[in-house]
């Protein structure tokens, strides 16, 4: 039986080629200057960037969470997850791009950064944002992103990494590794709880900079759950595919298969909850979050809500679709795209927004600048619906994401061989 | 329903014997007539034969009903029969049906299928069944021939084949 | 079949017990004359519920003017003693739904009392809402049907019905869940019993055989109400939030309401059932069925949703103030530093800081120190919706119509009562049905008895690797 990934050198090329293409496309959409200040490209930057980056995070998540619930099942898989965390300091330096635009004023991404904003004197003087400026401002944006993705990899990944790794060969029945790996493990719980809810609010809920709900981190986080689920499927049953992996039975498919179904209905819930709850009070500040996305995103509204409850519940809810490789993947492509989807349009709308008021205020002196930006607009490519060169960037970024998990797939045995439940794993029955 | 069971059964005093027993009687085409056990023991079914059950069919025939009953009335009643404007919302205000539809959803499959359940295991409040042996919702694993109409012969074939896969006791009962 | 347990878990049942012990040691307390510590129980039980019954009776005599609810306070210990034992009834399907779909086996322990304390809570929580329409004796106008009066419906856009769809739909689910599980077990008693006591379990028992196909059909059907009560019972507390969350009042309005309301509910409901089995388990003597690993187990769901509630507390604080909204900003400081200062402070005492202690193993296993803290944290959950409604509506947007509620003897007789119901029904349960699923833990019994597991098994397995994985160097037992 095989454990020992290796990633061939034509795998390689393929994945190297595609980064290739990502990142061309990613040049081209700075070209692409429809949404002023490069907005398509700083946009599609950010998009992905926080996309992947969490789907890192949160499997580093996944297993202090499992670790902790004293889980079995899901062991002989564990290093997938483990792979995936490694890729977070890659996303720290993919973020890294974004701060040094946010002191150097390379893009409007953040209407919460423009000079002058917190300035009463001058016409940039947004009151509102100057009472959140102890949040939103450059130095907690930098701190917090370097710092607690930071922290996320080096205090925790990395280690947790290494001790597992270590377990294979120095292993021993007394479960040391087993019991330090549960200590990280618990710990990383609630520092990942409150930080990774700082830093979706700056770097995503910040774009639509005067809107505020308290729902939206655990609904993000929601989302980067479903998406690496549905990431995981893929890559196990293409691994298994490849003659690796023959552990992994059908049996822990199908509770993939089942979490998948359970976290797309979580996710829906909290979907419903945060829009039903701003629907029905109606408070205007609130309400023209979803009135601009509902209005001129329609097709992304819908869309959002058909690929990643609608099609996932029905195709799901039978126990032997989690069983079909065919019909299994197919929902993990819907739900992969479907929560990239989800994400375009937390960040575009409010994007083309902020791109779309600061070119007003530069060109029109004071006055009533970009209230038409909330009236209907026509179709902008790359806005209104993820263009050509969106998907070339989406996928330059999963293989410059996989690039790195498989790299990492390929530096220990597929098997975490000494685990202390590694037995029961391996005898996983529904 | 025949009037009287006559019953050959053996006793087992652990569900891993009783299972090994089984596999043998399948070996020998043995008709079992039931099983009875004081828990679900895992992995008798599939040794037994038995078919799948389609309860979560009903299940989802029952709550597949109970979504449209609910939707349905509450569209009739708001958009046809006595519209009213609450809270400036349209008078078919679908997230605010949602939280209602699903709670019917739920009740209507839970009741279907408990409903189902007993109904097509025959048991309601006040029924009767016989009991083979007293200790069998206790500690016991019981195996059951049904001996109507069979010889002396076949019967001590099926008398012999619980003794020798390890039966504590073998009895016979008419129920 | 085999099942394959790690070595490093801990047994659920200890003991050594045999199928027939589990038999003997759950049903006794069914056969026997209760004891003197039941019976004074029991008294007490009675007198507190005598109290809630001439208060209640007190209530609809005089009208809701005996409690001390104004036009700006409409709710207050009411709604408070209604979402709080609405809370406490979500671990009973917490255990037995979601923790069967997460197969975490220690559940097979406590799920029977802890459905059972759901339905009494609910019933508890029933209470409020039916008394303070103030006409109890119309309450069934609040069920939409073809009616007199107009034909007027009832508002299918108001939270307030979706709750009462919600909670009504809440104890018919978890009474079929409950009462499914109990019937092999009635079963159990049945077939130890004679005479009248045989007639009756036979009764309740629904005539059940444990026939290999009625088996089948009922870990199915246990399997789908699982999952079913799962998204039931998210639901609930849910649309409860909603009753307050749809609202546009600072304070209540905020969207993470409906995840935060579930986790503290199951926050409260946890630490009710502890409360109830620590005790449970000494008077009825089910230390080898309720072990500590059971209570460790469930300190850790404490200490999750208690952290889960602290993150959501401090969400919301910081959240009030990044919204820039004077209302929401005032909202919060006034929960912190008003009139009620007390009890906002004894929230985040009782349900934040004071569960961290959990993350020491030591006080996870200590009896005393847990069972203290599930009192702590029940009271903490209390002042929770006490924050959230007193001081809301005592600070309204109008100052002039702000005031001190505090309650009188009438609403705190009638939730005295509660108790008295909730433990009267409790008590009775403790004689009549096995606390403890008879059928569940036998059937983990090979896989969670401490002489099959852990580190005394006698009856482990040496496992030489049948199956060929490559360096399976630690042993697991093979229970079979």
């Amino acid at each position: 039986m095989n454990n020992q990934f290796t990633f061939e050198g034509k795998q390689r090329t393929t994945l190297i080629g595609f980064i290739i293409l990502g990142a061309i496309c990613l040049g081209l959409s700075f070209l692409d200057n429809t949404v002023p200040y490069h907005m398509r490209f700083w946009s599609n930057f950010l998009h992905n960037t926080v996309f992947f980056t969490g789907i890192s995070f949160i499997s580093l998540f996944v297993l202090a969470a499992f670790t902790t619930a004293y889980g079995g099942w899901y062991v002989v898989m564990k290093r997938v997850w483990e792979a995936y965390s490694q890729f977070l300091i890659v996303g720290l330096l993919l973020m890294l791009v974004i701060i040094a635009g946010v002191w150097g004023h390379f893009h409007h991404l953040y209407h919460w950064a423009a000079d002058g904003i917190t300035d009463p004197n001058s016409p940039a003087y947004d009151p509102i944002l100057a009472g959140k400026a102890g949040f939103l401002n450059k130095y907690w944006y930098t701190f917090g992103t370097i710092g607690f993705i930071g922290m996320w990899y080096f205090v925790f990944a990395v280690p947790m990494r290494r001790i597992s790794v270590a377990e294979d060969t120095e292993g021993t029945t007394d479960f040391e590794h087993h019991e330090r790996y549960r200590k990280f493990s618990a710990f990383f719980l609630p520092i990942a709880a409150f930080s990774s809810a700082a830093m979706i609010w700056q770097w995503v809920m910040s774009i639509d900079s005067h809107w505020y709900s308290t729902m939206f981190a655990w609904y993000s986080t929601a989302s980067w759950f479903v998406s690496a689920l549905a990431l995981t499927i893929m890559t196990i049953i293409w691994l298994k595919s490849k003659g690796y992996y023959e552990q992994v039975t059908d049996e822990h498919i199908h509770d993939l298969g089942k979490l998948l179904f359970a976290f797309s209905v979580f996710w829906t819930y909290l979907w419903f909850s945060q829009f039903m709850l701003i629907w029905y009070a109606n408070i205007g500040e609130e309400t023209i979050y979803f009135k601009e996305r509902v209005t001129n995103y329609p097709v992304l509204w819908y869309g959002n809500l058909v690929m990643n409850f609608v099609l996932p519940f029905l195709i799901l809810m039978r126990n032997s679709t989690k069983r079909k490789y065919g019909t299994l993947i197919l929902c993990c492509l819907l739900t992969f795209f479907g929560h990239w989807w989800d994400f375009f349009m937390m960040i575009k709308p409010g994007a083309k927004i902020n791109a779309d008021h600061a070119y007003h205020a530069a060109h029109s002196a004071g006055g009533d600048h970009g209230h038409a930006a909330h009236g209907v607009q026509g179709f902008v490519s790359g806005f209104t619906l993820p263009g050509f060169l969106e998907i070339g960037i989406f996928l330059g970024f999963l293989a410059l994401f996989l690039y790195v998990v498989l790299g990492q797939l390929a530096k220990a045995s597929l098997v975490p061989k000494n685990d202390p439940y590694l037995g029961e794993s391996l005898h996983h029955h529904v | 329903m025949s009037a009287h069971k006559e019953v050959l059964y053996g006793l087992y005093d652990d569900e891993e014997i009783m299972l090994d027993a089984i596999r043998v009687a399948n070996k020998q085409h043995l008709d079992i007539m039931d099983v009875f056990t004081p828990f679900p023991v895992h992995g008798l079914d599939p040794l037994l034969g038995l078919e799948e059950s389609r309860l979560h069919i009903a299940g989802f025939v029952y709550g597949a009903i109970g979504t449209l009953t609910a939707f349905g009335v509450m569209t009739w009643i708001f958009t046809r029969d006595w519209p009213v404007i609450f809270g400036g919302k349209p008078y078919w205000s679908v997230p605010a049906f949602i939280p209602i539809t699903f709670e019917l959803t739920v009740l209507f499959a839970s009741i279907g299928m408990v409903v189902s359940f007993y109904t097509v295991c025959g048991l309601a409040p006040g029924v009767v069944n016989p009991v083979l042996d007293d200790r069998i919702t206790d500690d016991k694993f019981c195996i059951a021939f049904q001996t109507n109409g069979l010889s002396s012969s076949e019967i001590d074939k099926y008398s012999s084949f619980l003794k020798s896969t390890g039966a504590s006791e073998v009895s016979s009962k008419v129920i | 079949m085999s099942a394959v347990v790690s070595k490093i878990r801990e047994p659920l049942i200890t003991g050594g017990k045999s199928y027939h012990d589990i038999t003997e040691d759950l049903c006794s307390p069914t056969e026997s004359v209760p004891n003197a510590t039941w019976i004074f129980a029991f008294v007490a039980s009675v007198g507190l519920l005598t109290v809630g019954l001439f208060c209640i009776f007190w209530t609809i005599w005089f009208g809701i003017g005996a409690w001390n609810l104004n036009r700006t306070i409409g709710w207050g210990w009411d709604i408070t003693n209604f979402v709080w034992w609405i809370g406490i009834g979500h671990a009973g399907t917490l255990i037995s739904a979601i923790l069967l779909l997460f197969r975490q086996k220690w559940r097979t322990g406590v799920n029977r009392a802890a459905e059972a304390m759901t339905i009494f809570a609910v019933m508890c929580a029933g209470l409020f809402p039916a008394l303070h329409t103030g006409r109890p004796w119309f309450d069934f106008f609040m069920f939409p049907y073809p009616n007199s009066r107009g034909p007027l419906w009832v508002n299918f856009n108001s939270p307030l019905l979706w709750d009462l769809f919600a909670i009504s739909t809440y104890f018919t689910v978890s009474l079929l869940f409950w009462y499914t599980g109990l019937v092999p077990d009635f079963a159990t008693v049945r077939d130890r019993a004679t005479g009248l006591r045989k007639k009756i379990y036979n009764f309740l028992s629904f005539g059940w055989t444990g026939s290999a196909k009625h088996w089948q059909r009922w870990e199915y059907l246990s399997l789908v109400l699982a999952g079913l009560a799962t998204p039931l019972v998210l639901s609930v507390h849910t649309i409860v939030s909603f009753d307050f969350a749809t609202s546009v009042i600072p304070g209540w309005h905020t969207t993470i309401f409906p995840p935060y309301f579930v986790a503290g509910a199951v926050f409260s409901g946890f630490a009710m059932v502890l409360t109830l089995m620590i005790m449970t388990r000494k008077i009825l003597s089910l230390e080898d069925y309720i072990t500590i690993e059971h209570i460790e187990s469930m300190n850790k769901v404490i200490l999750c949703t208690g952290s889960i509630v602290g993150v959501a507390y401090l969400t919301e604080l910081f959240v009030a103030w990044y919204s820039g909204y004077v209302y929401e900003q005032f909202a919060f400081y006034n929960r912190a530093a008003g009139i009620y200062w007390w009890s906002y402070f004894g929230m985040m005492a009782c349900n934040v800081i004071s569960p961290q202690i959990f993350w020491i193993k030591k006080f996870r296993r200590n009896i005393f120190i847990t069972f203290f803290m599930s009192i702590f944290i029940n009271i903490g959950m209390w002042f929770e919706r006490f924050v959230i409604i007193a001081t809301t509506l005592a600070r309204d947007y109008l100052p002039s119509s702000w005031s001190y509620y505090y309650p009188t003897w009438v609403e705190m007789g009638i939730y005295i009562g509660t108790f008295g119901l909730f433990f009267v029904l409790f008590l009775l349960f403790t004689r009549v049905a096995p606390v403890v699923a008879i059928a569940e833990v036998k059937s983990i019994l090979k896989t969670g008895g401490d002489q099959y597991v852990g580190k005394n098994a006698t009856h482990a397995h040496h496992h030489a690797a049948s199956h060929d994985h490559g360096h399976d160097s630690h042993d697991d037992h093979h229970a079979h």
